[in-house]
């Protein structure tokens, strides 16, 4: 329980950290607007940039789905497992 | 095991065994857990299971009165978990300084406000309660008039906030160790963190993308949920996991 908790944790934290940082980089025209880390990236002029912005999205639904997955799915599984068993 | 423990087998809380310190009979050595890893983790857990060794043998040793209040040494314990502690927000900082560099605009100018005035992020939430106008009543019994003027509401908001903080200390010790002692005042402190960050948005809402009305009704709702939910989980929590090892801390905590 409490390992995957730390997973989900660490994956939420860790991805969340480059997400923000890679959305302050491209998605953030001012730090006084209202859109910030959420406004839509520019179309990419370097490869880095793109290599950036795709990066964006995979930490960003890395930090949603990683915590889904260790804080409800694992556990979900578990626990229905548990329950065949014992039955 | 012997003279630690009274007769139905629990640590007594004085002149006995601690209960934390396990019997030599019942703990693996570091030798028999880690034989077969290597490195820094080996060399960590040699240094505290010998520490730990040390302190069970002291204990054993001595006819000082058991304090239960366990404790290691400043050096190199407590020195190398802070030093971890110093260098990962360090880290950290410099990390986040390097990344997203803060943005450094003209000079200021003395002769024009800017148009966003914040205070420092702590304080957030006292500015947030600056802005509490819509819950200022207008009073029928004065014509449709507000009785004290919105700032003045606001900074009485100020007060009542600071007052109940104040008030807590009296009502509540504060002799739980983890939330899942006291479900209820658990509650009430998620209530107050999810309150001081929701009034903290709610100071920077020219900034926030979403409608401001809808703001301001969260920033009261989302606390109460918050604190329903906290006490909900912690309740359920009680009987389950590990409590058994909380009710045993209870025990062995000093006499008030």
């Amino acid at each position: 329980m409490a390992d995957e908790f730390i997973k989900g944790l660490a994956l939420f934290c860790g991805a969340g950290l480059a997400w923000m940082v890679l959305a302050g980089w491209y998605r953030t025209p001012s730090f006084e607007s209202s859109r910030q880390l959420i406004a839509a990236p520019p179309e990419p002029g370097t490869v880095f940039d793109a290599i950036g912005i795709f990066l964006n999205n995979v930490f960003f639904w890395t930090a949603i789905i990683g915590a889904l997955t260790f804080w409800l799915l694992v556990p979900a599984i578990h626990r229905l497992r548990d329950s065949t068993n014992a039955s | 095991m012997t003279d630690d423990t009274t007769d139905d087998g629990e640590p007594k809380t004085d002149g006995g065994g601690t209960g934390i310190v396990a019997p030599d009979d019942e703990t693996p050595t570091w030798r028999e857990r880690k034989e077969r890893t290597e490195g820094l983790s080996r060399l960590t857990y040699e240094y505290f299971e010998r520490a730990r060794r040390e302190d069970e043998d002291l204990r054993r040793e001595s006819d000082y009165v058991e304090r239960d209040v366990l404790a290691f040494p400043t050096w190199p314990h407590e020195t190398v978990r802070n030093l971890a502690l110093t260098s990962f927000f360090v880290g950290m900082i410099v990390f986040l300084s390097a990344t997203l560099p803060p943005h450094i605009g003209n000079p200021a100018n003395p002769n024009s406000t800017p148009a966003i005035i914040l205070p420092d992020w702590y304080l957030y939430w006292s500015f947030g309660l600056l802005k509490l106008g819509p819950l200022n009543p207008e009073l029928a019994i004065l014509g449709g008039q507000k009785l004290m003027a919105d700032r003045t509401y606001g900074v009485l908001a100020n007060g009542i906030i600071v007052g109940a903080i104040a008030v807590v200390p009296f009502l509540n010790k504060g002799s739980a160790r983890r939330p899942v002692e006291q479900p209820f005042w658990a509650a009430v402190g998620v209530f107050g963190i999810v309150l001081a960050f929701t009034l903290s948005m709610l100071s920077v809402k020219n900034l926030m993308p979403m409608n401001v009305d809808l703001l301001f009704d969260l920033t009261f709702f989302a606390p109460l949920v918050a604190g329903f939910v906290a006490y909900a989980v912690l309740k359920t929590m009680r009987e389950g996991y590990m409590y058994d090892l909380n009710r045993r801390y209870y025990r062995l905590r000093p006499p008030k």
